[in-house]
């Protein structure tokens, strides 16, 4: 059986149990209080949570410069091993300190000055737009970047270089829960109830998301639900640590996501908890959803998902039994080719049961990247302009336009996607601009994008270390880290936060709205991008926003600064921003939510005889993305040094492997080496890599470039591999 | 200009292949027109025992009238098709009408198997009043409409079908008998000893089976009273239905001339072969198999609609791996591949829980899962079909793949500081040792030092160790 039940013991009295914690030293408040100072409060630099925290840059002692903010709402003081040693990098000797430049692909990277350096970049854009014209100028951007620099990167893109193609990392993250939520909610914010609401609702079900590893601080709203008598469901095919406190693990086949949604529903229907009052009230498209979950019978599905029909009936009645039921969603039903419909998949049980906008109920996707949420609406997105408005709307077009102080007709089109863009390079796309993206470890197929970098006429990167992708480009340029300046974030739950400059910066590098500043100046566009601070951009950028529906325009950095955070949308000076979304009406003209018919299919490569198990990529807690700035922490890479690979006890059988022996793996398009961890914690179809690092251990060697067709999600979580026993060449 | 697709029935087959064939864009291609004898858009038959239960036909309708006409597909329900002129591309309906294609798949499904039975039909050759099939949603509509509570009903049939009639009839309270032909139930699905067990499970719920027999007759003139048996025995009935298994139908391609066997008989690419015409489900033989269940079915259609829309020109249809899975009578069955070991070689494992009802039997070759039956235990169907599908080598003690849960239980020695990869034994050994406050047992093994998460859990397991140190 592939699902486990954990009996939840009554007895603990919660009140003495605090009581003892008290005694014992244990509270949230546990770390030493001092007034809440605003010019020490800041952020980490890392995923989507944008735990506070409080950076004190004159203590010696690196352990304890950093501390959990126990002010902010969101992780209460908490914080991972990555966010308390996140200090580790901002003096770190591995730092790019100077530009560099090439003065041949053939020669190796020279120290260069900043003039030489922006030179070169505004020289080769240039070039090539006048010998390719202005679309062979592509620009990728990334969901690290603050609100700010991802705004003035859209606009660099579009005013400075006039091209289209802009996309971002985000791409490989969000795209599909975002493009799913627009299209069933008409707006996409990954959380439409602060993170506080996790505490009050009854069941919560995490499809594909192991956030006791990808977003550590969040469990303590686990844990005070669970305390509250609330019961937690996990879906993933590997008993993660998350799964491992859940009171029920279904053990769901890689990429059968969607499949398990629909037999769910079918289920639903069969035992007469839908919702009909509301199904009626507040959605469209029910009935083609509904006569499509027909043909879920749960002996199919339960073929399909290797989830038994006890635990699916199980987990439909909890749900439609408990007075509130979140469904959050995390990458590893998303980072499919079938992401958006499996997001649609989810949304509709949630839409049947009537969760959306009630409290503490309703779909929400957990987002991954530091501003992942910000940075997929302000315009690095190939198909959007700032505020979430698109570039195809004309009206969207106009209002844009009219505050760059630019014609409309001037603004590009719709550009190529993350994927597609990098694909291009050598040829429609000549010349690459990355700013805060290591694209060369994160994208899929990772031989064949590193083969399209190197075929480029011209790759400029923009980061603070040196890395896979660095190592490819023609001018590399410094720039400064988080806690060396200042901006907005947007966190996982849509609330503007603000980043804040808690320490000096190195001499050396500068920070990207000063290179794009640079930029625009060289190529004749200075005037359009003449701003000396963060808050000048910001004051530009929410006037941009205005409208739009992720509009900014009644946030300022006060209003930030008195609260904690505002979430948008917040449309005038008075507004106070909106916690909560759809109590009343969804987003979409009409007011309603929309149900999809969705069907399940295969992935993009489907196991066989020669590739016959499942791989699967995730993350580790130590390790943020690509590695490149967690790889240099000696404290995290002291914890997790390697990438392990996780396979079922009768797999090591099969094929002979121990614990910690060398293991290759092949994919119909590469070739990686991973260290074995025998472990009974699997599906016994299914193996397991993360995907932090780079060159023979990367596992996105074996990824594939099978893309969803609405979002152009790349298939990250599926790929068909076999075992090469022992390392590469051995045997 | 846009050719011409008719689909010959509108069953579950058809409503599959309509979805996968516009799930690829067919409209653009193709102007669709289908021709169904029943009076309703396609429903899902699996379903039909609900509308014995008193659902109704929309319940179970998986295509409105508008799902045709959104698409543009016409639809012309309550219509026979009586052949092919497949010389002139044209077919030919009972009315007479006729439509011009230029690809044709028939998709025409079963008839029930009717056994030879005296007396079973009344002066005007139809079935007498009491006697039904179990086929349709107007069957079904019929059948509820006549059962009443505390008659009789005789089920003819213990297979799928007709235990699951007789399900649905004993829920409204009837008196029901299951007359089997086969010496044990669910003969295609299951061995004897998994007949025995589903047996048990059946007469459990009131319902009483005869197997073995051949029913012979119908007593009663106008209506039926009551089913004669082979061994002379009368049983009295006030009602009989007819669920004794399928036979494909292939009238339409017999009077077309396309070649039959058991079915219509068709390559890899489902095409027959007479140029331009399909045949997709149940009425259709590949490769000499007949298959009667919604999986392979699904396969043929994706595989057609590939084709037929150029999708992938390179699909091919290769045959089935036969899995089914039901409640029968409020008993999990699954079943895959063979029942009965075919070779000298071939592994049988047996695991008989009498007392429990539970039965569990594995078939294997080379190492391999090649069969498997289960009564009474659902949970374990999941991991066997993995490893039937999969066709995965199995572990050295068979037995391993009848475990609960591929995936281990919570480890004997959990990690409680994921942060620094403390172990509770650790914890508890450093709290004997006298770390009886949090900030003590944090200095001496650095747990809770990390992200802090997992405080709570050391105070409860300091108080928990200290307490029994205590007593």
């Amino acid at each position: 059986m592939l699902c486990s039940l954990r009996e939840r013991s009554s007895d603990a009295d919660p009140l003495a149990e605090r009581a003892e914690h008290f005694r014992l030293g244990v509270s949230v408040l546990s770390l030493p209080l001092s007034p809440p100072d605003l010019a020490f409060r800041t952020h980490c630099p890392y995923c989507a949570f944008q735990c506070g925290i409080r950076m004190d840059d004159t203590v010696a002692d690196e352990a304890r410069r950093i501390q959990g903010d126990p002010h902010f709402p969101v992780n209460n003081g908490q914080l991972c091993i990555k966010g308390w040693t996140s200090s580790a990098l901002l003096r770190h000797p591995a730092r790019l300190l100077s530009p560099l430049v090439r003065d041949s692909r053939s020669q190796p990277l020279r120290e260069a000055t900043w003039d030489e350096a922006l030179d070169r970049i505004a020289d080769a854009m240039r070039r090539t737009r006048d010998k390719h014209g202005a679309d062979a100028n592509g620009v990728f951007g990334s969901g690290a970047l603050t609100n700010e620099k991802a705004y003035l990167l859209g606009k660099f893109a579009r005013v400075a270089l006039g091209t289209a193609n802009i996309d971002y990392n985000g791409r490989y993250c969000m795209s599909s829960a975002a493009a799913g939520a627009n299209r069933a909610f008409g707006i996409d914010r990954g959380m439409p109830f602060p993170v506080s609401d996790i505490e009050h609702a009854a069941v919560v079900v995490l499809v594909g998301a192991n956030c006791a590893d990808t977003l550590p601080p969040i469990m303590q709203w686990f844990d005070r639900q669970k305390r509250q008598g609330g019961r937690l469901v996990v879906l993933d095919p590997r008993r993660t640590a998350t799964a491992k406190v859940a009171d029920l693990h279904l053990a769901v086949t890689p990429g059968t996501d969607l499949a398990l949604a629909n037999g769910l529903l079918y289920l639903l229907i069969e035992e007469g908890h839908l919702n009909a009052e509301y199904v009626a009230r507040r959605t469209v498209g029910f009935e083609a959803a509904r006569a499509t979950a027909l043909g879920y019978h749960p002996a199919h599905v339960e073929r399909l998902t290797g989830v038994p029909e006890a635990a699916m009936r199980q987990l439909v009645r909890w749900m439609a039994a408990a007075p509130s039921c979140m469904i959050l969603s995390g990458r590893g039903a998303e980072q499919h080719s079938k992401g958006v419909d499996t997001v649609h998949a989810w949304i509709n049980l949630a839409l049947a049961l009537g969760l959306p906008g009630k409290p503490y109920s309703g779909w929400a996707c957990l987002t991954g990247q530091g501003n992942g949420q910000g940075g997929r609406e302000h315009g690095q997105k190939a198909d959007q302009l700032p505020g979430y408005q698109l570039i195809e709307n004309p009206v969207h077009r106009e209002r844009v336009a009219a505050v760059w102080g630019v014609p409309a007709e001037s603004l590009p089109r719709k550009g190529l996607s993350a994927y597609e863009l990098l694909d291009a390079v050598g040829g429609a796309v000549k010349s690459l601009f990355v700013m805060g993206s290591n694209v060369a470890v994160a994208s899929p197929d990772t031989t064949r994008i590193i083969g399209r970098l190197k075929s480029s006429d011209f790759l400029a990167v923009c980061d603070a270390f040196p890395n896979d992708t660095t190592a490819l480009a023609d001018v590399v340029l410094p720039v400064y880290q988080w806690a060396e300046e200042d901006g907005t974030m947007t966190n996982f739950e849509g609330r503007v936060i603000r980043r804040r400059q808690t320490t000096r910066p190195p001499r050396g590098p500068r920070g990207d709205l000063d290179i794009l500043r640079e930029l625009a100046d060289r190529l004749g566009h200075g005037e359009r991008f003449a701003f000396r601070t963060a808050g000048e951009v910001f004051a530009e950028f929410r006037r941009a926003t205005a409208g739009g529906p992720a509009d900014y325009s009644g946030i300022s950095y006060e209003k930030i600064d008195a609260g904690d955070g505002v979430f948008w949308p917040c449309p005038t000076e008075d507004h106070p921003g909106t916690p909560h979304l759809f109590a009343d009406r969804f987003h979409h003209a009409d007011g309603k939510a929309k149900f999809f018919a969705v069907e399940h299919r295969p992935g993009g490569d489907a196991p066989d005889a020669e590739f016959p198990y499942l791989f699967t990529t995730g993350r580790y807690k130590e390790h943020y993305n690509s590695g490149a700035q967690t790889r240099h922490v000696p404290r995290l890479t002291d914890a997790q040094p390697l990438p392990r690979l996780q396979l079922h006890p009768t797999v090591a059988h099969r094929h002979r492997i121990l614990t910690d022996t060398l293991v290759s793996l092949e994919s119909r398009r590469g070739r990686a080496e991973f260290t074995a961890d025998v472990t009974a914690d699997i599906r016994p179809d299914t193996l397991f890599a993360p995907f932090h690092w780079g060159g023979r251990q990367a596992a996105n060697v074996l990824t594939g470039s099978a893309l969803d067709p609405v979002s152009r999600m790349p298939e990250f979580k599926l790929a068909a591999v076999r075992i090469v026993a022992g390392p590469e060449g051995s045997k | 200009m846009k050719k011409r697709l008719a689909i010959v029935g509108n069953g579950m087959a058809a409503g599959r292949l309509l979805d996968d064939l516009f799930r690829r864009n067919a409209g653009a291609r193709f102007d669709v027109t289908v021709f169904g004898e029943e009076a309703h858009g396609c429903y899902n038959r699996i379903l039909l025992g609900r509308i014995i239960g008193g659902s109704t036909t929309d319940d179970i309708l998986t295509k409105p009238r508008a799902w045709y006409a959104d698409r543009g597909v016409a639809f012309h329900s309550d219509t026979r098709v009586t052949r092919l002129d497949t010389a002139a591309r044209k077919l030919v309906t009972a009315a007479g009408a006729e439509f011009a294609f230029d690809a044709c798949v028939l998709a025409t499904g079963s008839a029930p198997f009717v056994p030879p039975l005296d007396n079973l039909k009344g002066a005007d050759d139809c079935p007498k009043v009491g006697a039904f099939l179990f086929r349709t949603v107007d069957d079904c509509e019929r059948i509820r409409t006549y059962a009443r509570p505390a008659s009789t009903a005789v089920v003819l049939g213990g297979g799928l079908l007709g235990l699951e009639a007789a399900k649905a009839l004993s829920d409204l309270g009837l008196h029901v008998t299951v007359v089997h032909l086969p010496e044990w139930l669910m003969n295609l699905q299951v061995d004897r000893l998994g007949g025995e067990f589903v047996r048990r499970a059946v007469e459990k719920l009131g319902i009483f089976v005869r197997t073995g027999v051949a029913a012979t007759g119908i007593v009663g003139e106008t209506k039926v009273e009551g089913v004669t048996l082979k061994t002379g025995e009368i049983l009295s009935a006030d009602m009989l239905v007819i669920a004794a298994g399928i036979r494909p139908r292939t009238d339409v391609a017999v009077a077309s001339n396309v070649p039959v066997k058991r079915g219509i008989v068709v390559n890899d690419l489902l095409a027959t072969a007479v140029p331009g015409v399909y045949a997709v489900g149940e009425c259709a033989e590949h490769n000499g198999t007949v298959y009667g269940i919604v999986p392979p079915i699904w396969e043929q259609c994706e595989t057609l609609a590939d084709l037929l829309t150029g999708a992938n020109p390179t699909a091919r249809y290769r045959g089935s791996k036969l899995y089914t899975k039901l409640k029968v009578a409020g008993v999990d069955v699954s079943s895959m591949g063979l029942v009965e070991p075919q070779f000298d070689t071939d592994e049988v494992l047996q695991v008989i829980e009498d007392r429990r009802g539970i039965y569990r039997k594995l078939i294997v070759r080379d190492g391999k899962l090649v069969g498997g039956v289960t009564v009474g235990d659902g949970d374990a169907a999941p991991a066997l079909a993995r490893w039937f599908d999969r066709a995965d080598p199995l572990p050295a003690n068979r037995l391993d793949v009848l475990c609960s849960g591929d995936i281990s239980p919570a480890a004997a020695d959990p990690e409680i500081c994921n942060c620094h990869h403390v172990s509770a034994s650790t914890l508890m050994a450093a709290i004997a040792d006298g770390c009886t406050t949090l900030p003590a047992l944090s200095a001496a093994t650095k747990a809770g030092t990390g992200c802090g998460s997992c405080r709570g859990q050391l105070a409860n397991l300091i108080l928990k160790t200290a307490k029994t140190a205590a007593v």
